[in-house]
């Protein structure tokens, strides 16, 4: 537990009296001062990451997780086998091996004493019918065409309320790997299955949907960023939706398929972008920096039963391939039951979600939760007593936890942390709900907030820089008496944008602690009708404006530029490398999801080079990584000549 | 030229080589009438022929035993032959040429045969067929064994099993102590007795200094069973029990005859017996930069040079980016023609022998071939690395006709990092499912099942058919579980590939109706597979409105699998397709030998129904109706 600092004032001479006690002073300017106050509370204070203690040699590269009624936890992995494991909550859990040589098992759902999963090529009805502990009848409920394709992965089952099926399937990759191709029937498509085997394709426009959840009954899954997707998000899937990506619309002409949106209604709108280099060979498309674009937005007035996302999970940012989606039961993880949260496979992390519908329409928050688990979250499940297990892996891909595998639990020790517990969209910007009571003199402050909104690119190429970025002025502010609340009424707010909302300047009454995660993400599609707030009822103070330079060191303002040839220091570097998500992917010293900084140094390339490769990333030259990095078109030549400049000087002589 | 003293043997005839026999055929086609001046041309011939011999692989004919030595009486030739399964040593044989049999009997007392031609560095490949219960073996120059053995029906793996290398015997260690060495195969790739089976052999015979003391031992490079590598690198320290005699650089191929019926064919045979070129006086100068065309030397300054006993780029002070030049001589003891394979790590290189240019200066160069004359020639190689951060490698081998490829420059190699490879044994009964690749396809729902006895296959759960079954381990996963992977696994044992999987259960409108090319308006349906208290599955579909039960069950006696398929309410017309074989011969009694003896079909209980045989796609198909049940055994 961090301990803030306190003075010991029982000292004997008066010198040192007066010595501490302007120390202390200073100290306390500091503080109003310094942004990130080194005493704040962390994540790993509040919410723990413990380890599933597993027998030495099991291997657990978890695609499936379910909680069975009497608290096991079913266990399935992508080298086919499934486990039981009982008490999983204990320091030592009991793991029995109910079927294995299955084929890349990647979920699993628990119906009335069988358990369902889905294989590459089955949704697989496993039972224990001698009760020996292990399965054995293994009945194929549906199958379906594959071409035998690696990148053929399917997910689920997830079951619906009245016992039927979900499941989701992904694309192929042929070699040219940028347009993915559906290239069996239903491919790209999320399926309905009853038990008795039939099907009604329920869902299409799918890429990579690993993230196939139910939320209170209704079917969601978080897509994850690729060609024709700027970013992940959460998107819900009713029957009929199209959810953006048009290679699946090859099968839509199938008699009894809900989607009736064709490729060439895409395709009329949107460039294809199939383009070939000098020698004719296919290349992959790279974004074109100044360019007329289209939106899921924009493109959903053409295509009605083109579904909104729900919640953009900021690319980089928040996670680089989102997966599963669970709701946080009643009575656990204290403020933030009933709110949702998502696994990240790249970045090892989980995000937290607060959803809300506004004239029918699904929006919400996103706010980073917890980071630093050991592989890539695959799969989330309940424990009875309120765990959160966690599966994990990331072999093939990388992830910014190096292992590639994991079982482990995520364990709440019921102290409060200070966060945004919820945001919602009022009629004239939005109320931010608070886990602990604020200091009003900072929550006050219009200062303490920024706001920007940027929305993503509907293309054909892999992924979306943010576009279209603006800041947005604040005007006032109101707290609420009990200080849990704050509204901010923030101008020109804009329909289907996300609106980054930073609370850096934000503390709590209680310590003086600045938020554990100051940042959120709110994708708005509809602003309500209602009361806005008179200008009289809410506080217009800024100390940015006030007080000038002092105090207002905020993490925000930009990094001013040196005009000498001296090389950046990381401290000047650090925020480029947070804001244009270079810390995503990479470390200074270590290997992440690519190499080191300190590793791209050895290579020994002139700055100008460093700049070149940048926005032009050349993949073979790494071929032990799995990731491609993506050409970072959208980052500003000062910031990058900066970034290289930086990165060269970490070269060892 | 050398002339060659042919020696007369006792009839009069020369101890003729595989070149006589078609000079002899030449002879005979002129019509050279008189015998004896015949084989005397034939002789000088043969000598001739000798001086110029740079052969590749070649074909032993056996339209006679010209080949051989003075073949004792129990080996023949035949044009097909086949074995009794009940009774031991017995092989038939159908008059004619092409396969050559040992037959042991009273009158004709099982012994060896030895080639006339002896042999150093070699390759030989054959096909071998044991009768029931048989044992035989393969000498190289006479002297090192591989053992032959019909080991059918027993998993035992010993130096003496079919496919070991046999053991060394010396009296002088005592008795019980007398056999030493001797190495089991790795795997247990055997065929039952009148199958075919393969052999592929990689020897390098011992060599000698010039005073004849061995200084270095023979070795079995490689040894291929049944497609399956068995033996890799084993160094012999002698000759095995029961040697011709003394180590020597040359010696015969010996076929064991005294021990068993055995039968030959397709032997192929590739003689290495050319000396390696060599290099000399080497010479090197480095450049710094990079060099993607060939730059003029004499403006360019030097950064190291010297001498070299060998092609190396082992320097400690190389700079990244470079061009090294070598320069020195070839030592060509046998004209006629090479392949240089220059494979320069993170760049490119070229290859000037002669003055000729032999490797071009260009990225992603091939294997390039070049006749040489004989003598020390002029040798230039260029090297130049332009990917700075790669490990620099000269990667030159050299092979040829003659000349088993080698690595005349330094190993350093490049290569990445090796793979920790994912086997999955099948200590118990197993069941893996995976993608299956097989000739043209790949098959997407294929459930893989293993056994301890070393006897498992391949299921295709969209058919309802076997597609491969094979004897060895069981399966490697690495495909599949490494990185990413591509979803598929294969078999490591040796596979038979039974036919290209369709749907094993027909309706048909007579016994000579086309069987169907796939599952249209036949209702077929998987239904996925049940395990037995042993863990072994039962497969279940539904087909023609009733259900299907496909159970597939290793023999206890190891010697394949039987297959039961139960159909719930059969509909009339409906017929099992039991195989799709290039040739399937009937062998009464309900036995049946497929595709030219790959492995057999044994009818065990067809309910009274009398299985066809058809014409189809210029296949032979077996079809038999089928009404509740039918039972039969895959015999491999």
């Amino acid at each position: 537990m961090p301990s803030f600092f306190k003075n010991d004032m029982s000292m004997k001479s008066h010198n040192t009296n007066c010595l501490i006690k302007l120390f202390f002073f200073t100290t306390m300017v500091l503080q109003t001062t310094l942004v990130q106050a080194q005493e704040s509370a962390k994540e790993e204070d509040f919410f723990r990451i413990m380890k599933v203690s597993s027998p030495e040699g099991t291997i657990l590269e978890v695609g499936g997780l379910c909680t069975l009624p009497n608290g096991d936890l079913a266990v399935t992995t992508r080298r086919g086998d499934v486990f039981i494991v009982e008490n999983p909550e204990s320091a030592r859990p009991f793991f029995r091996k109910f079927a294995s040589g299955l084929h890349e098992v990647l979920g699993v759902a628990y119906k009335d004493g069988s358990l369902y999963c889905v294989q590459r090529g089955e949704l697989t009805k496993m039972t224990d019918t001698n009760r020996d502990g292990k399965a054995d009848v293994f009945e194929t409920i549906y199958a379906w065409p594959l071409t035998g394709n690696y990148h053929e992965y399917s997910f689920g089952p997830k079951l619906a309320p009245d016992g039927s099926f979900f499941v989701t399937l992904n694309l192929g990759f042929p070699d040219d790997w940028w347009h993915p191709r559906s290239m069996a029937p239903w491919r790209g498509w999320a399926l309905h299955i009853q038990e008795n085997g039939t099907m009604e394709p329920w869902a299409a426009g799918l890429r990579s949907p690993a993230g196939i959840s139910m939320i209170d009954g209704e079917l969601f899954y978080t897509e994850n960023q690729g060609d024709w997707v700027g970013s992940g998000h959460i998107m819900q899937l009713k029957k009929g939706t199209f959810a953006g990506h048009p290679a699946s619309l090859i099968w839509e002409n199938i008699p009894n398929s809900p989607v009736k949106v064709t490729q060439q209604q895409i395709f009329a709108k949107i460039d294809q972008r199939r383009e070939v280099d000098q020698n004719g060979r296919p290349q992959k498309p790279q974004n074109i920096v100044n360019e007329q674009f289209m939106t899921v937005a924009d493109m959903q007035q053409y295509v009605p039963q083109l579904q909104l996302p729900a919640v953009w999970m900021p690319h980089g940012i928040l996670g680089i391939s989102n997966t599963e989606i669970v709701k946080i039961p009643q009575g656990v993880f204290g403020p933030f039951a009933g709110q949702l949260l998502v696994g990240d496979q790249g970045q090892s992390n989980l995000n937290r979600v607060f959803m809300e519908e506004i004239d029918g329409q699904l929006q919400g928050a996103v706010w980073m939760f917890r980071s630093g688990f050991q592989s890539g979250i695959i799969r989330l499940a309940w424990g009875k007593d309120g765990t959160l297990f966690v599966g994990e892996s990331n072999r093939g891909w990388g992830s910014a936890g190096d292992s590639n595998q994991g079982l482990q639990k995520l364990i709440w020790n019921n102290r409060l942390p200070f966060e945004m517990r919820t945001i919602k969209v009022m009629p004239d910007g939005f109320e931010i709900e608070f886990t602990k009571p604020v200091d009003k003199k900072y929550t006050e402050d219009i200062a303490s907030y920024t706001v920007e909104s940027h929305t993503y690119k509907y293309h054909a190429v892999y992924g979306s820089p943010a576009v279209n970025i603006l800041k947005h002025t604040i005007k006032g502010v109101k707290v609420s008496p009990d200080g849990m609340k704050a509204r901010i009424i923030v101008d020109n707010m804009r329909k289907h944008y996300v609106h980054t909302i930073t609370l850096e300047g934000v503390r709590d009454q209680e310590n003086s602690y600045s938020l554990i995660h100051p940042t959120a993400y709110y994708t708005l599609h509809n602003i309500p009708q209602g009361k806005k707030l008179e200008l009289g009822e809410v506080s217009t103070k800024n100390s940015a404006i006030a007080v000038g330079a002092v105090g207002a060191v905020s993490k925000n303002s930009s990094v001013k530029t040196s005009s000498s040839t001296k090389p950046a220091t990381y401290a000047e570097i650090e925020p480029l490398l947070k804001k244009h998500t270079c810390a995503t992917c990479h470390k200074t010293d270590t290997k992440l999801v690519g190499p080191s900084f300190q590793e791209i140094a050895q290579r020994k390339y002139s700055v100008e080079k460093i700049v070149d490769l940048i926005y032009n990333p050349q993949p073979a030259n790494w071929s032990d990584y799995a990731v491609s990095m993506p050409p970072m078109a959208q980052v500003p030549k000062d910031d990058v000549q900066k970034l290289a400049g930086w990165i060269k000087s970490l070269e060892r002589k | 030229m050398k002339w060659y003293t042919c020696k007369l043997d006792d009839d009069g005839d020369a101890g003729t080589g595989i070149y006589n026999h078609f000079l002899l055929a030449f002879l005979r086609k002129y019509n050279f009438n008189n015998i004896l001046n015949m084989k005397k041309i034939a002789c000088i011939f043969c000598g001739l022929l000798f001086a110029f011999t740079t052969v590749a692989q070649e074909s032993v004919s056996l339209n006679d035993l010209s080949f051989f030595k003075q073949p004792p009486s129990s080996w023949k030739l035949a044009t097909d032959v086949k074995a009794d399964l009940s009774s031991a040593n017995s092989l038939i044989t159908s008059n004619g040429t092409g396969v050559l049999v040992n037959l042991p009997g009273k009158s004709a007392p099982g012994a060896d045969l030895f080639s006339n031609l002896e042999h150093g560095d070699a390759d030989l490949e054959l096909d071998y067929l044991m009768a029931k219960g048989s044992n035989s073996g393969i000498y190289l120059q006479g002297n090192y064994e591989i053992q032959l053995m019909d080991n059918w029906g027993n998993a035992r793996k010993g130096f003496d099993d079919n496919g070991g290398i046999y053991q060394r015997w010396d009296e002088k260690r005592g008795k019980g102590n007398e056999g030493f060495e001797g190495y089991a195969p790795r795997q247990v790739v055997s065929r039952a007795p009148g199958l075919w089976q393969h052999l592929k052999i990689s020897f390098q015979a011992p060599r000698f200094d010039a005073a004849g003391k061995k200084t270095e031992n023979a070795k079995l490079l490689r040894v291929e069973l049944n497609g399956v590598l068995i033996h890799e690198n084993v160094e012999l320290s002698g000759p095995t029990r029961g040697a011709l005699g003394a180590e020597k650089k040359m010696g015969p191929i010996r076929f064991q005859g005294d021990h068993g019926a055995v039968a030959f064919r397709n032997i192929k045979f590739t003689n290495f017996s050319k000396p390696r070129p060599e290099l000399g006086s080497l010479s090197y100068a480095v450049y710094k930069g990079l060099f993607e065309k060939e730059p003029d030397f004499s403006k360019l300054r030097t950064e190291i040079q010297g001498t070299s006993a060998v092609l190396s780029s082992n320097f400690s002070n190389l700079p990244d980016t470079f061009l090294i030049r070598y320069v020195g001589t070839i030592k060509v003891s046998e004209a006629g023609d090479y392949n240089f394979n220059l494979l320069p790590g993170g760049g490119q290189g070229s290859l000037k022998i002669n003055n000729q240019v032999v490797v071009p200066f260009v990225r992603r160069s091939r294997p390039m071939k070049v006749t040489l004359p004989s003598g020390e020639l002029p040798f230039e190689l260029l090297y130049s690395k332009f990917l700075d951060w790669a490990q620099p490698s000269i990667g030159l081998t050299i092979s040829g006709p003659g000349i088993r490829e080698y690595r005349i420059s330094d190993a350093n190699s490049v290569a990445p990092e090796p793979v920790d490879p994912i086997l999955i044994e099948a200590t118990q009964n197993k069941v893996l499912r995976s993608f299956i690749d097989i000739p043209g396809r790949r098959i997407v729902h294929a459930v893989s099942v293993g056994s301890p006895s070393g006897i498992h296959y391949t299921y295709d759960l969209d058919n309802g058919a076997i597609a491969q079954v094979w004897r060895g381990n069981f399966l490697d996963a690495t495909p599949m579980w490494h990185e990413r992977g591509d979803g598929s696994s294969r078999a490591t044992g040796s596979v038979i590939l039974l036919e290209k999987p369709v749907l094993n259960i027909a309706s048909l409108s007579s016994s000579s109706a086309t069987w169907p090319s796939d599952t249209t308006r036949t209702g077929f349906r998987p239904k996925g597979y049940t395990l037995d208290p042993e863990d072994r599955p039962v497969f279940k579909y539904n087909i023609y409105g009733t259900k299907v039960s496909d159970s597939t069950r290793v023999m206890a006696n190891g010697e394949g699998l039987t297959r039961q398929i139960s159909i719930l309410n059969p509909g009339k017309d409906l017929y099992v397709r039991l195989a799709s074989a290039k040739t399937i011969e009937d062998s009464g009694n309900g036995l049946y030998v497929l595709d030219d003896k790959l492995y057999y079909l044994k009818i065990e209980d067809a309910g009274g129904a009398k299985p066809v045989i058809r014409d189809a796609n210029n296949l032979k198909e077996l079809i038999i109706p089928v009404k509740n049940k039918i039972k039969y055994a895959i015999l491999f």
